[in-house]
């Protein structure tokens, strides 16, 4: 019996706290859906639509190019999801399994790097992009994030959960330290990799500042820089304002819905069993 | 790499190796750069004019600057308030979707939808929600409480904010704890549940001890972050930082003295340096209070 | 983006950037002391010319405006590049710390001092080749861009707006008082204000943000000394403003959450119908049409008071470029985008206006056509003659901060008007003698 009420129980939670994360949501869906002739500030609120509308989402690609700055985002967040899967698997490995001198220093540098205040080192980061001929493209918005200090100090906390024997049965083995990575340790952590390459993809696609300073040409421009367009010069109008929240929040959640069974199933399941 | 048949596990160049990409980033594009706004905050220099060294003064500047203690004071009760929150919170949440149920998967996905949306719009939605005669306003109405003055008040603003951090950070650090959750063997906790063993005594002698590095952790990261608190105060008490500037927090301080044409770029890498410090002793704070049993 | 109903709010994440430019700036200023060619030769060359967030709904505009000055001026190749709306300064400040600031750019008065002031601009006052075109703008425009203590003006003036102030009349009658005869003058709107507050017990407030410096200026209050050096917003006057802002603030007619206020959490609250008046301008109309039909009907159309006898306007200019290889392509364009013809055709396009002598004697500002947007054009034309931008540029944004948050102390009644405007003052010296 009491099984049953501990069920329903957390499912009451479960759906208590649904309500609190995605409802806000639902609100802005709303407002994005609602069309010219439905003022969207009577009070009290009205959470559906009476003549529910896409023109709103039209009147977003209008203005502007949603499509090749979707293109744009997209190309970053896989080249930052890449980078950053290999640069903080390689390097966790080496900080949480290999002993060398210098290990603790290396550690050291990598949580420096966590600390820096990043608002503050964009202007420097521009000057080392123009010395380098790569302001304004593409590869220039990748770079300075494409090891993440945060990505590795995850990846050395997974890698180092690991037991060792079965490291030490395949030393015996004659495995070389390149192959015990490649293939024992790294398999046996699908779930911080999945980890990472979610919170990669989703740093970069919500990333504003740095693509707007290292980017001049418009054609270049991801898709939170693109959309600020729609906050005009002259007039602001909340519900395209809300369609593009919408547009740039939806390509996540869209990529979530389809990969969270992977992504929950590697953070369930990635680790060798205790 | 051909197999090394030699005593020692790896050749002494490998790890560097392993290390160069991660290294060379985080040399090249965060700490090269970091050391020019140390030698700034010696130096008077503005946005577009250069700087003079003028040695300890932006420092000695600070100590008589009001508004540096108010943000000092705010961004530490940040630290104070919402690392408890960001620590505790996410595990629990955790726990509740580990089991398999059935409909568990929808919900840790939709748990996970505030960390999806970028801050700005979140902000947006949580100002309409929070408003006199916003959402929760309303339902206060409703329930017979008087208005509440989320936004108008100095002290609510940053409870309000600090509950939108809390709220962000849920799905993030539940993921985290997901990761570290799988490692603790199933078995433990059902022997745990066969001696009899209440939930709340399971959770702080099975759960608590063996995701107690993973804590140290979220602990850790969470510390930095609350720290450096910025976009939940600056979008929902404003850039000056609420009524008479009271909810400024110290990273709000670099932002509105550094930037702009006229920046004081001096008195601000002097403050990023203050921030800097002060993340790094809280850093090595929670790991050496964490450290005591996280070896395996 | 001083037109815009801001987007303050949007300013956003991580803002903290500039910290690096000085160093940068040094070797920029260097370059630019001898890069730039002499501004009387040839108009030819590629030049570049960067807008702020006016590509979204003036694309074709421009399109055409610049083929028709490539074609005026066959040598010559204009390369458009247009800003979003956030994080413009931030933007400018990389741009002419790295050298790579476009050869016109669009600048407001506040922004082109500081680039002014760092040499990065061109003094039109010192170039033979625009000097010439002074006379064609109205003097207060011009003025606007003049520099304390830099001797001249830096940019070509362009669009100017201005606005009446909108008040939502049902809210009117029900506080009991006539729709149909609004403030006129700044005795009229507090008495009215806490008549409000009085009848609606509160709930409903008449204004919504607490007083800017630009409402100092209207109200006849000396801002700054005459070399603008020091500042004088704390005499009588001054103090005598706030502590009206502070009967207002205290019986509810200024709104509860104005001390955190900014612009468009302002107009935010006017389209909601919880306060009862908002500054506003033309281009509002359309947003009030489309967003909030129901206050759109109940719209009522003021004129802001001011005891000075100059109502406030905004300026937007265009400067150039010190550092440009072709200063005189580039003065051409600025001229030709903001000359007579051209400032004319866009107002017509947009609801701004322009800052070309007699302009705004045309008809098109001045007969009142029967719509909404008309009344309101013309009565903001109206205004225009003898506007001028109250707001001293050489006034940071860290010691508007200042301001605000004295005023704020004031209201809450933890300092005196006096007190609070005298500390403002001090500490707005203070940051002046610094930079």
């Amino acid at each position: 019996m009491t099984r049953v009420w501990g069920r329903v129980l957390r499912y009451v939670v479960l759906l208590a706290v649904l309500v609190i994360t995605v409802g806000p949501f639902l609100w802005q869906l709303s407002t994005s859906l609602k069309g010219r002739t439905e003022d969207i500030y009577t009070f009290p609120p009205r959470l559906l639509p009476r003549h529910p509308t896409l023109g709103n989402y039209k009147g977003v690609a209008d203005i502007v190019p949603v499509w090749s700055y979707a293109l744009n985002s997209l190309t970053v967040a896989v080249a930052n999801v890449v980078t950053n899967l290999v640069g903080a698997s390689l390097a966790g490995y080496a900080l949480a399994r290999l002993r060398f001198r210098g290990r603790g220093a290396a550690t050291l540098a990598f949580v420096l790097a966590l600390l820096v205040p990043l608002e503050s080192i964009v202007i420097a980061q521009l000057t080392l992009m123009r010395q380098l001929g790569l302001n304004n493209t593409l590869i220039a918005v990748v770079l300075p994030g494409c090891v993440g200090a945060m990505n590795v100090l995850l990846m050395r906390d997974a890698f180092g959960h690991l037991p060792y024997e079965t490291e030490e049965a395949a030393v015996i083995d004659g495995a070389g330290v390149w192959q015990r990575f490649a293939r024992i340790s790294l398999p046996s952590v699908k779930g911080t990799l999945a980890v990472v390459a979610v919170f990669s993809f989703m740093g970069s696609w919500d990333d504003f500042l740095w693509p707007l300073i290292v980017l001049s040409d418009s054609s270049k421009f991801t898709l939170t820089v693109g959309l600020n367009y729609l906050h005009g010069t002259f007039s602001s109008n909340q519900r395209l304002v809300a369609a593009g929240t919408v547009i740039a929040v939806a390509p996540l959640v869209v990529m979530f819905a389809c990969l969270q069974r992977y992504f929950f199933r590697g953070v369930a399941e990635g680790s060798v069993k205790g | 790499m051909r197999p090394s048949h030699q005593a020692r596990t790896h050749r002494a160049a490998s790890p560097w190796l392993f290390l160069l990409p991660g290294l060379a980033v985080i040399a090249v594009f965060d700490l090269y750069p970091f050391l020019t706004t140390v030698w700034h905050s010696f130096t008077d220099a503005r946005t577009l004019l250069p700087g003079h060294w003028v040695g300890l003064r932006n420092f000695q500047d600070m100590l008589h600057d009001d508004q540096f203690w108010t943000a000092l004071r705010n961004s530490t009760l940040y630290v104070a308030l919402v690392v408890p929150c960001t620590v505790l919170l996410p595990l629990l949440l955790a726990l509740l979707v580990q089991p398999r149920i059935r409909f568990v998967g929808f919900f840790r996905a939709a748990f996970y939808t505030p960390v999806l949306a970028s801050v700005v719009v979140v902000a947006l939605i949580w100002n309409w929600m929070l408003d006199d005669r916003g959402l929760v306003n309303g339902i206060l109405h409703a329930l017979g409480a008087g208005p509440v003055p989320f936004l108008g008040d100095g002290w609510l603003l940053l409870f309000s904010a600090m509950a939108l951090t809390v709220w962000k950070g849920l799905g993030y650090y539940m993921v985290i704890y997901l990761a570290a959750l799988a490692n603790v063997p199933r078995e433990l906790h059902e022997a745990a549940s066969v001696d009899g063993a209440g939930a709340v005594r399971r959770f702080l002698s099975v759960t608590v001890p063996s995701v107690r590095s993973t804590m140290v952790l979220v602990g850790a990261l969470s510390s930095v972050a609350a720290f450096k608190v910025f976009s939940e105060v600056f979008l929902m008490a404003g850039p000056t930082g609420g009524p008479a500037g009271a909810d400024t927090t110290l990273v709000m301080l670099v932002e509105r003295t550094g930037t702009g044409l006229s920046g004081r770029v001096g008195y601000a890498s002097a403050l990023s340096l203050v921030v800097f410090v002060i993340t790094l002793a809280l850093m090595l704070l929670v790991l050496r209070a964490g450290r005591g049993e996280d070896a395996p | 983006m001083p037109i815009s109903r801001g987007t303050r709010s949007h300013k956003a994440v991580g803002a903290a950037l500039p910290l690096f430019l000085a160093a940068a700036a040094l070797t920029a200023c260097g370059g630019n002391a001898d890069g730039g060619s002499s501004a009387d030769g040839k108009v030819a060359g590629d030049i570049s010319f960067q807008t702020w967030n006016l590509r979204a709904n003036y694309k074709d505009y421009f399109n055409g405006l610049i083929a028709r000055f490539e074609k005026e001026y066959p040598d010559t190749k204009v390369r458009w590049i247009d800003q979003p709306a956030d994080h413009y300064a931030d933007k400018l400040s990389a741009d002419a710390a790295g050298g790579t600031l476009p050869d016109v750019v669009n600048v407001s008065p506040d922004l082109a001092y500081p680039l002014a002031k760092a040499g990065v601009l061109v003094n039109l006052d010192k170039e033979p080749a625009s000097t010439k075109y002074k006379d064609e703008y109205t003097p207060e425009a011009w003025q606007a861009n003049e520099m304390p203590g830099l001797n001249g003006g830096y940019a070509f003036p362009w669009y100017l707006n201005t606005g009446p102030l909108f008040y939502n009349r049902a809210l009117f009658a029900q506080a009991g008082l006539d729709p149909d005869k609004p403030p006129r003058t700044y005795d009229e709107l507090f008495a009215d204000a806490n008549t409000m507050a009085r009848h609606s017990g509160g709930r409903v407030a008449t204004l919504a943000a607490t007083p800017a410096i630009e409402d100092f200026g209207r109200y006849g209050v000396r801002l700054m000394n005459a070399d603008a050096t020091e500042f004088t917003y704390n005499e009588p006057r001054g103090v005598e403003l706030l502590t009206r802002y502070k009967q207002l603030y205290d019986n509810g007619a200024l709104d509860a959450q104005a001390l955190t206020n900014g612009p468009e959490e302002s107009g935010q609250k006017f389209l909601e119908q919880k306060v009862a008046m908002n500054p506003g301008s033309a281009h509002d109309l359309s947003n009030f049409k489309e967003n909030a039909p129901t206050l759109y009907k109940n719209l009522g159309i003021a004129d802001a008071p001011n005891n000075t006898g100059h109502p406030n306007m905004y300026v937007m200019g265009l400067g150039i470029n010190n550092g440009s290889r072709h200063k005189p392509a580039a003065i051409a364009f600025a001229y030709f985008v903001t000359d007579r013809q051209n400032q004319e055709s866009v107002a017509h396009k947009v609801a701004i206006f322009p800052s070309t002598r007699g302009s705004l004697d045309e008809p098109y500002w001045t007969k009142d056509d029967g719509t909404d947007e008309g009344r309101v054009r013309v009565a903001a034309a109206k205004i225009l003659k003898g506007a001028v931008n109250y707001t001293p540029v050489v006034m940071s944004d860290e010691m508007k901060t200042v301001l605000q948050n004295q005023v704020a102390l004031a209201l809450q009644g933890r300092k005196s008007p006096k007190q609070a405007l005298d500390d403002a003052v001090a500490r707005g010296d203070e940051l002046l003698k610094q930079g």
